[in-house]
């Protein structure tokens, strides 16, 4: 099973995030297990400067913008 | 201390996102409403920025430059009567993303009522990429800017 964490401190944006992961995941119809991380401390330990940030399977897939869920599945299918 | 996280909320499209010219349009029935509604909240979530279609129906410049300079051009049109599409093919532009409102399971009915919900169904799925061109989601730029090196005199067909 994927581990696929959401780094957002809960504005629009990293809602948006949450919302985009979710969706992909459904479309794949794989089975994840989507954390959500929005304590400051823990999204610092990770090493993301800017937010919001996708991490699947301790990869920074993305940081700093919202991807979109064509993009997320990408992500989830094994690409960059 | 040590540098805290940034969040692109606070930033109109964040510093690696694209830059987005929204282009709703506008029409008289629900859904065309719903477009202008729609670009308004995207706007407002720094998904990009709403710009006015019947300007650039009549040619305004500075409008075409800016939309022609934008990473990425997203129309919303509220039927299949594609009436913002056809505007922005008009004047040479060709959108990243183009969503129908009609396709997203809202029909055009005679009233304009709304609700916030079906708001909430054009804005997600911009933000989820629906209606985004094979080109612009491998390489992140319009069409016309996919690395031709032709400074888009191609008209966006490279």
């Amino acid at each position: 099973m994927v581990t696929i964490e959401v780094l957002g401190t809960g504005c629009a944006n990293c809602k948006r995030q949450m919302s985009n992961v979710e969706a992909a995941v459904k479309q794949l119809g794989i089975t994840g297990d989507i954390v959500k991380v929005d304590d400051i401390a823990q999204i610092m330990e990770r090493g993301v400067m800017m937010l919001p940030a996708i991490i699947i399977d301790g990869d920074l897939k993305i940081s700093g913008r919202v991807a979109d869920v064509p993009e997320i599945k990408k992500f989830l299918a094994g690409g960059t | 201390m040590a540098q805290q996280p940034t969040c692109t909320c606070s930033s109109t499209t964040g510093p690696a996102g694209p830059i987005r010219i929204i282009f709703p349009c506008a029409g008289q029935a629900n859904t065309g409403q719903l477009t202008n509604l729609a670009a308004i909240q995207l706007t407002e979530e720094g998904y990009g920025n709403i710009a006015c279609v019947a300007l650039l129906a009549i040619g305004a410049e500075g409008l075409r430059a800016n939309a022609k300079k934008a990473d990425e051009v997203v129309i919303l049109d509220g039927c299949p009567m594609l009436c913002a599409k056809k505007i922005a093919a008009e004047q040479g532009i060709i959108p990243g993303q183009h969503i129908i409102v009609t396709e997203l399971g809202i029909v055009k009915a005679g009233s304009r009522d709304y609700t916030d919900a079906d708001i909430e169904i054009v804005v997600s799925a911009a933000w989820e990429g629906s209606g985004r061109t094979e080109k612009l989601e491998r390489n992140g730029k319009k069409p016309g800017q996919g690395g031709c090196g032709c400074g888009d005199s191609c008209g966006g067909s490279c």
